[in-house]
């Protein structure tokens, strides 16, 4: 048995109060001379015994009584073994270790790890422990056991990570492991770790442990340092297709400190060759962003990294990330001129720099080999006119196997011929071809800005500076997306998939013929991100650990090996639906993707935010996962145990004491009341 | 309790005043009083003269015209004035010549030493008190007095004569009684019945801590050689009442020292049941045997005692 405010058993010196008192007065009983013992020996004994008898009782209960108040006011508890008898099943505990990058901190994973062990070594023997490790995800690293022996194995083998913190899926696994193992009796989670702030959105908290699950927390960096300064991203396009980069870098750099840090020195690496360095000064929680532009590639994918010379945190100090130089593949435009010479403009424009995965051929329709199609990868057919024949059979069959395909609708093109021609393939359906009246002109209106193709212009509502004088009505089929449409809300520029390819369908000229949009400044960087979004492939420069993306498959038509950044061949690989590789990058740095041609990169960086080592609030965090269960505080169970706090308040033993304690005194009054002395009976003399 | 010693010292007083009866009678007076043969002059002579100023005119001034009424007494002599004033039965009886021997008997065990209240009268003291007074009055009636003191044994004795100086010597012998030893009250009526040689009134004076078995033997010893015995019961309050305040009591046996704790709030009833008791038993031997008894405390005034000796000596 333990006691809450064990001060009060001072009180129990009260109970020597009466039988001191007692004592005493027995001790000192007035000696007085009398003649008449004759008589006071003839009174029966029992009547003296019955009263001494009586006093004596008198005398327990009031001592009783009194231990009772006293033992109460020390609000007693009994201790794990009281416990285990009252409760039906034994204790089930979830340890959940913190393996998130944060915990790389020197010596903090380690001293985790020995928190943990301390844990296990309190805990009782019939206790059922499970140890769960997390970051953004979990592992379970044991199930729940007795083993104690079994359970540290299993720690010793824990290693910390390179993930983000995410607290709430760590309890939701812990959650889980309760409910796997239908576990009765008493239920706790302890979690160890720096709990830091970017590890739990209260504002999207929404997961609520069960209310028979206690929460303790027992925070291992308390009392470190919290600065630190982090590269946390880098926005760059993964890949271009000339030698010189002549898009921008933008590096976030971020101060998580609340004084100001620096200068440190940033250093812009491509395969591992300094290219350019920048001195960043940093104020305090200050978040810059450091631009690189203007630089030369190498064929192929350059291996790229920003090292920030901080003295710190190391992990967050370098990014990766790679930048491919591309061959640019082959495009055709196909207009209706045997010379081509309609797509003047267009050629012109996708000529016009930029940066385009494509160079450019022009045909005629009647001079293109639809056997050919095959060999390029964007057809462009500029108002061709194209009837039912071999041709646009072989454009159908380009678009499904893959092809991506941009139609511009305009004079040359009759709706029902086309509709025959390309109707497989095509976004929309022609209706007949408006001609507007001298003057007349129509603008292109609900514009979807958010699309790719607009982000150049980012801006709604009308085109800028383009008239149309004619176009051709027609009706978005099904399953098809309008991108822009003219002012009578006939589809404009409407966009679909065919097969495994892409079309993109203007219902107006690229040239001159029905507007004078080649002549307006939107021109150029219209066509050439329409260029771009159908031709470019998407490639990111960069990965954010733990997230999977896609590794595609060799020329061979194999996945490639993949060595991890720190040299070890990667194991257990995940395939996708089309056979490519599905990778989870689990530490920073490049992994190395082995073809049988060659060999690629995939950059993969640690979670920027994860370096701000900013704690969160622990009262908050608890109430918001235990509902404000008043049992629950980071004090509790910092050695691993229910809190005596804990045990008090729900074994409540108090009150029965105080209940019984008054039971007591009121038989101790119905006794007293017995006792008094009988009244004397005069003697006549 | 003193207020209820002092109520009934009180109610004796009142009655003793009712009667006429001078407050010099009380015990605690005497008690100032150093000499006994003072004392006893100044208590039967006060009782006298009280007597005298009494609405019992008519007396003889001897009284000795007055005897308790026994059952089987001729009620023409049966005295109703005095009735009405005592609520006690008198038989009023022509003086007589007697020339009475008059053997006072006192009873000095240990248990005599015994006063309730502190720097009270002992049972002792006012045995001598009474005695010397019933001897003053005696010897004024020209009766022989003599005086046999008793413990465990008798250790005074003072041949009843009618001399001159011989008062002083009965005095004396009073005066230097000491208390002590235990009780053997029935013997020494038996070693008096067999030294007595000539009948007389023999009067007792003892706390009585006897059998009344073995009393009555010796009872009917005495009135076998025709001495007239008149008991005087001579107890302290404290040992009818046992009022005792304490809650816890050592007591000790004034003649053989033993100790007994008690609680006397547990004892008392029992204790006076058995007094009670005791004193009934005493009463029924001594009138079974025709000895009067008297019981007295020695907070109450002489005069009754004097009066109920007054009327023994009338004779029946």
């Amino acid at each position: 048995m333990s006691f809450l405010n064990p001060f009060f058993l001072l009180g129990l010196a009260a109970l020597a109060a009466p039988v001191l008192v007692h004592l005493v007065r027995r001790t000192r009983a007035r000696q007085v001379e009398f003649p008449a013992l004759y008589f006071v020996r003839q009174v029966p004994q029992r009547t003296i015994r019955r009263r001494t008898l009586r006093d004596l009782l008198l005398l327990a209960l009031r001592c009783l009584a009194l231990l009772l108040v006293v033992f109460a006011f020390t609000r007693p508890y009994f201790t794990s073994a009281g416990r285990a008898a009252e409760r039906e099943g034994v204790r089930s505990t979830v340890i959940v270790l913190d393996a998130s990058l944060s915990m790389r901190r020197a010596g903090l994973f380690e001293e985790a790890k020995r928190r943990v062990d301390a844990l296990v070594g309190e805990t009782a023997p019939d206790e059922r422990v499970a140890l769960l490790s997390f970051g953004e995800g979990y592992e379970v690293v044991s199930q729940f056991t007795t083993d104690r022996n079994a359970l540290r194995a299993a720690l010793a083998g824990v290693k910390v990570g390179f993930e983000a913190t995410d607290y709430e899926q760590a309890l939701r696994g812990a959650e889980a492991l309760f409910r796997e193992s239908k576990a009765s009796g008493a239920k706790r989670v302890l979690v160890v770790s720096d709990f830091q702030a970017t590890g739990w959105d209260a504002g999207r908290a929404t997961f609520r442990l069960p209310s028979d699950v206690r929460l303790a927390l027992i925070d291992v960096a308390a009392g470190r340092p919290e600065s630190n300064a982090a590269v946390t991203n880098v926005e760059a396009r993964g890949a271009v297709y000339g030698q010189k980069y002549t898009d921008k870098v933008a590096v976030h750099v971020a101060n998580f400190a609340d004084e100001e840090r620096g200068p440190f020195t940033l250093d812009f690496q491509i395969n591992e060759q300094t290219v350019e360095k920048r001195e960043v000064r940093l104020a305090p929680r200050e978040e810059k962003v450091v631009e690189f532009t203007d630089f030369n590639l190498g064929e192929g994918t350059n291996r790229c990294a920003l090292r920030l010379r901080a003295d710190d945190f190391a992990p967050d100090n370098d990014f990766y990330f790679t930048l491919r130089r591309e061959s640019p593949a082959k495009a055709l435009i196909i207009d209706g001129s045997a010379r081509g010479g309609d797509s003047f403009y267009l050629q012109s424009a996708l000529a016009a720099g930029g940066d385009l995965p494509f160079t450019f051929e022009v045909r005629g329709a009647g001079a293109v080999d639809p056997n050919a199609l095959a060999a390029h990868t964007l057809v462009i057919l500029n108002d061709a006119g194209l009837a039912p024949g071999p041709l646009s059979e072989g454009v159908e069959r380009f678009v499904e196997a893959g092809g991506r395909l941009i139609i511009a609708a305009g004079p040359h093109t009759r709706s029902e011929s086309f509709n025959r021609a390309l109707g497989r393939v095509a976004p929309a359906n022609l209706v007949e071809a408006v001609q507007l009246q001298r003057g007349e002109t129509v603008a292109m209106t609900a514009l979807k800005s958010s699309h790719p193709v607009f982000e150049v212009f980012n801006e709604g509502g009308r085109m800028p500076a383009a008239r149309v004088y004619g176009y051709q009505r027609g009706e978005a089929r099904e399953g098809a997306s309008v991108l822009a449409s003219f002012e009578d809300g006939s589809p404009a520029l409407v966009e679909a998939g065919a097969g495994a390819g892409r079309v993109l369908m203007y219902n107006s000229t690229l040239g001159m013929a029905w507007s004078d949009l080649p002549l307006s400044p939107v021109y150029l960087p219209l066509v050439q991100q329409m260029v771009r979004y159908l031709g470019e492939r998407e490639v990111s420069a960069w990965h954010r650990l733990g997230q999977a993306f896609v590794v595609e498959k060799g020329t061979e038509g194999q996945p490639p090996a993949v060595d991890t950044p720190s040299g070890a061949r990667l194991k257990n690989v995940n395939e996708a639906k089309g056979g490519e590789l599905l990778l989870t990058g689990r530490e920073p740095g490049f992994y190395r993707l082995r073809y049988a041609a060659g060999y690629d990169f995939a950059a993969v960086n640690v979670e920027g935010r994860e370096g701000d080592f900013a704690k969160l609030n622990e009262e908050e965090f608890l109430a918001a996962f235990t509902g404000g269960d008043p049992s629950a505080s980071p004090a509790a169970d910092a050695r691993g145990r229910e809190s005596g706090e804990e045990i008090e308040a729900r074994q409540r033993a108090w009150w029965p004491l105080l209940l019984a304690a008054l039971l007591l005194l009121a038989a101790e009054s119905v006794l007293a009341r017995r006792t008094k002395v009988v009244k004397t009976v005069g003697m006549k003399i | 309790m003193w207020w209820r010693r002092d109520k009934k010292a009180k109610a004796a007083e009142a009655e003793s005043s009712a009667r006429g009866v001078p407050r010099f009678l009380d015990p605690e007076v005497l008690a100032r009083i150093g000499s006994l043969e003072l004392l006893a002059r100044a208590v039967v002579e006060g009782f006298i003269a009280g007597l005298h100023r009494s609405p019992f005119t008519g007396f003889s001034t001897e009284f000795t015209e007055y005897r308790q009424y026994h059952p089987g007494d001729d009620l023409r002599y049966l005295d109703w004035r005095l009735l009405g004033r005592t609520d006690r039965f008198f038989i009023k009886k022509y003086r007589a010549d007697t020339n009475a021997q008059v053997t006072l008997l006192v009873d000095t065990s240990g248990s005599m030493r015994y006063a309730g209240a502190e720097g009270g009268v002992t049972k002792l003291q006012y045995a001598q008190f009474l005695a010397a007074a019933l001897a003053h009055l005696a010897a004024r009636q020209q009766d022989a007095v003599g005086l046999t003191a008793f413990g465990r044994e008798v250790h005074t004795h003072v041949p009843a004569l009618n001399r001159t100086g011989h008062m002083r010597t009965i005095y004396g012998r009073l005066s230097t009684l000491e208390a002590g030893g235990e009780t053997r009250l029935a013997e020494a009526l038996h070693l008096t019945a067999d030294r007595l040689t000539r009948r007389g009134v023999v009067v007792l004076i003892s706390d009585f801590y006897e059998s009344p078995e073995r009393l009555a033997g010796a009872f009917q010893h005495l009135r076998f050689r025709g001495h007239d015995v008149i008991a005087f019961h001579v107890l302290d309050p404290r040992e009818v009442e046992f009022d005792f305040e304490d809650s816890l009591l050592l007591l000790e046996d004034s003649e053989t020292a033993e100790q007994l704790p008690v609680l006397p709030a547990v004892v008392a009833g029992g204790y006076r049941q058995r007094v009670n008791a005791h004193v009934e038993a005493l009463r029924r031997t001594c009138s079974a045997n025709h000895v009067d008894y008297e019981l007295v405390t020695t907070d109450r005034p002489l005069d009754f005692a004097l009066f109920s000796f007054l009327s023994r000596r009338a004779g029946r």
